[in-house]
């Protein structure tokens, strides 16, 4: 806290149409509808506590549209607009919210339609965060700026595609000792993001009560990490590293790996069917001898019905890390 | 110095960027950057030499290194420095894009040289203490790079090898044994031959697929050997493993046949940042076509497997406090094995009670953008004017630069811009490294 360089935050908005729509839908399932312009004045509240805890913190906001990601508002590198000058607001608060409504504004108005059913870029939106960082910390004579952290706020679900990349920049972040905190505003839990609050040390928080969002935020994301060990900010407890084989996507706590490519399997197969290496007869034996659970030793089944319950139940009362990279991926 | 001659030319053969700094050398320090550029020059003669047979650096026509160094307009070197920079940095992503087969699965033996020779105070502040410190660097970095990764430490120390730390997954255990210096003080000669032999009876236990591999870091120039050393070089290239050397000193010739005809890398460390840079080019996993290749052609398994891995659930800070199996400590936060139930402290590690291996899904994602890079962006070479540049990089989103250099280098972008093939967005050279080197995924395309 004695730090004379301030913390920044990097802010992802993730500014999905479809989702904010539904979002803002009120429905039975939908209990405290929330919109995107209702969302927006409880985030610049919040952005606006942050720039006023200290004069040195310094703040840059993403936005991941579908198929695109772009920079909103870089308090390293601010917009150069002209303000009126109003007695009732203070300029620096005025300039990042003006700024940010408007770019919101700017690229909603230019998405098209068809531009909508495309996933999100978050990946383009996190490497970005992450560069600019980067960047910052070459300002600064190669040093990283202390408590670096990016804050997710996300709406979408996982898309299983981006499996790869997002556990790529989860890992660079974790390199660069750079915390992610995860807001899920709407929207089921996402395995991914409770990956990357669990790898690099942020909370991950499932907002259930959508109408105390600026409460949340305030309570959980806006003291530095180094504060929070002080304080009780919400983390996960239960996490389960069990993974999804790649061949029926069942959850297997003791799985075969290809020695090649990594790719998961729930019962020893001959032939890998992403890398196409073929695997030594002797191995197979040897596995389907040393199953921990007895099966048909048979390795064309399709489906794993025959296991036993107690691995079934085991399965699905936990959250699931899966690291559901689909075949098509490799090719 | 006698054998700096040597190391000289041992750069041109070791294929290493030749005393390129590193990141973290200062960027004021214009005399190290001359001598980085003076590297470059005198590698790229010795490619184009090295056909031609031509055995010595000092037999090559004299490099005038500081006329390629320019004065911007006013009148700084702070353009050719960071442009030199940039080029070294650069250079390591010109590798070849073609499909290779990277080990996944590894078993390293660091090998330490312990003898009185370690004391030598050419580097700074002693060999001993410099080794130390980069072994450590490197230690975290390997096991940061290859999860899966397995490492022991070996000392070679009065004519013993000493066993310093067992094979391990855990970088906390292989750090913690180096971590005394007093219990590792130099004695004596060293012996490659005891000591090789001892790494390699602890690896031969191993599965054919995973790699198994001994790092020698040897400030030595004599080896004192109970025996004939090459019955042992021998046995290694039976037992398929992989020897590299980074010699402190100068070339030994047993050292050189060591990794040429393992598949090992061989370099000699001409000063401090070229020694890291020597041992960090082994951290990222070795091909599996240059080691197939290194042991003939007689190999009829390629070296590929299925393995049984266990996916551990975490138990919570919370939970009830319960024994651990490798430790023997209460704690609350563990991982239990999904075979036996045993509580384990950390992951990926074999289990002490089945022996099963213990990996989370991160883990195997981890090692995935080894198997799957960043393709290497292409430079842009001139603005076409047609077309409407982008005025920042995709990435930082800082504006590129407006003039153009003089100085375009293979690979080097004259105006600073590098392009995706697949997204042709543009990024900075910053940006570009950072990407391949740190991120392995592009903003652009997120791929």
């Amino acid at each position: 806290m004695n730090d004379p360089r301030g913390s920044h935050l990097s802010v992802l908005l993730d500014l999905s149409p479809t989702q904010w729509h539904l979002s803002a839908l009120p429905s039975p399932a939908n209990a405290y509808p929330l919109s995107l312009s209702s969302f927006l004045s409880q985030l610049l509240a919040f952005l606006n506590s942050h720039l006023a805890c200290k004069h040195e913190n310094s703040l840059a906001i993403f936005g991941a549209l579908p198929g695109k990601s772009v920079v909103l508002y870089s308090s390293t590198n601010p917009p150069n607009v002209s303000q009126t000058i109003d007695a009732n607001s203070y300029p620096p608060f005025k300039l990042v919210d003006s700024t940010v409504v408007l770019r919101v504004a700017e690229e909603m108005d230019n998405l098209d339609d068809p531009e909508e059913e495309e996933p999100i870029a978050l990946v383009g939106a996190l490497t970005k965060a992450l560069c600019c960082m980067l960047w910052d910390s070459h300002l600064q004579g190669h040093q990283m700026m202390p408590d670096p952290r990016i804050l997710i706020l996300s709406v979408s679900p996982d898309h299983a595609t981006s499996y790869i990349p997002i556990m790529n920049s989860i890992f660079s972040a974790q390199k660069l000792k750079v915390t992610i905190d995860v807001c899920q505003v709407y929207g089921p839990e996402t395995v991914f993001l409770q990956q990357a609050a669990h790898l690099t040390g942020g909370s991950y928080i499932h907002l259930e009560r959508r109408d105390a969002l600026l409460q949340y935020l305030i309570m959980s994301f806006l003291p530095p990490p180094s504060i929070r060990k002080i304080l009780s900010v919400p983390t996960q407890d239960r996490i389960d590293f069990r993974a999804a084989c790649f061949c029926h996507k069942t959850i297997v706590d003791v799985g075969f790996v290809c020695s090649v490519c990594l790719s998961i399997f729930c019962q020893p197969v001959p032939v890998c069917s992403t890398c196409r290496t073929k695997f030594p007869i002797k191995t197979l034996q040897r596995l389907n001898a040393s199953r921990p659970l007895p099966s048909t030793t048979a390795v064309n089944n399709t489906r794993s019905d025959h296991r036993p319950n107690s691995i079934r139940s085991k399965c699905t009362n936990n959250t699931e890390f899966q690291p559901t990279c689909s075949i098509k991926w490799y090719r | 110095m006698p054998p700096r001659k040597d190391a000289d030319y041992m750069d041109i053969d070791s294929e290493s960027d030749a005393s390129i700094p590193d990141d973290d050398y200062g960027v004021g320090k214009s005399k190290g950057k001359s001598r980085a550029k003076a590297g470059d020059r005198r590698k790229d003669k010795g490619k184009a030499k090295a056909k031609e047979n031509q055995p010595y650096t000092w037999e090559a026509s004299y490099a005038r290194s500081w006329e390629t160094v320019q004065e911007d307009e006013a009148g700084s070197l702070q353009t050719s420095v960071e442009e030199l920079l940039a080029r070294g940095r650069r250079r390591r992503l010109l590798a070849p894009a073609a499909a290779v087969r990277r080990t996944i699965i590894r078993h390293l033996i660091l090998l330490l040289d312990l003898s009185m020779s370690m004391l030598d105070r050419d580097m700074r502040p002693t060999r001993f203490d410099l080794m130390l410190q980069y072994a450590r660097e490197f230690i975290v970095e390997w096991f940061d790079q290859n999860p899966l990764g397995q490492m022991g430490v070996v000392g070679m120390r009065a004519g013993l090898g000493e066993r310093i730390c067992e094979m391990s997954g855990n970088p906390q255990d292989v750090l913690k044994a180096i971590s005394e210096r007093h219990k590792l003080e130099p004695a004596g000669e060293p012996s490659l031959q005891n000591s090789i032999e001892m790494a390699r009876s602890s690896m031969s236990h191993l599965p054919t697929h995973s790699s198994r591999e001994i790092l020698i870091i040897f400030g030595s120039l004599t080896t004192c050997d109970p025996g004939n050393i090459h019955d042992t070089l021998d046995s290694c290239v039976k037992n398929r493993i992989r020897v590299s050397v980074v010699a402190l000193a100068a070339e030994m010739k047993i050292c050189r046949e060591l990794c040429d005809k393992t598949g090992g890398q061989f370099g000699v460390a001409l000063n401090e940042g070229h020694f890291k840079d020597l041992l960090f080019e082994l951290v990222p996993p070795p091909t599996q076509r240059a080691l197939t290749r290194a042991a003939g052609a007689g190999i009829s398994n390629p070296a590929a497997d299925l393995m049984m891995m266990g996916f551990p659930t975490r138990l919570p800070d919370a939970s009830p406090p319960s024994l651990c199996v490798c430790h023997s400590e209460m704690k609350s936060e563990g991982f239990l094995c999904p075979r036996c139930q045993a509580k384990i402290c950390e992951a990926p590690t074999d289990c002490d009670i089945c022996g099963l291996l213990i990996v989370s899904s991160p883990h195997l994602a981890r090692s995935y953008h080894h198997l799957f890079p960043v393709k290497p962006y292409e430079a842009v070479m001139t603005l076409e004017n047609g077309e409407t540049a982008a005025p920042e990089c995709h990435a930082c989103s800082r504006p590129f630069p407006t003039s153009t250099s003089t100085t375009a280098g293979e690979g080097l972008s004259p105006v600073g811009r590098y392009r995706c093939l697949e997204c042709r967005n543009e990024f900075c050279s910053d940006c570009d490294v950072f990407i391949h080197d740190v991120v392995h995924c592009c903003p652009g395309c997120g791929k």
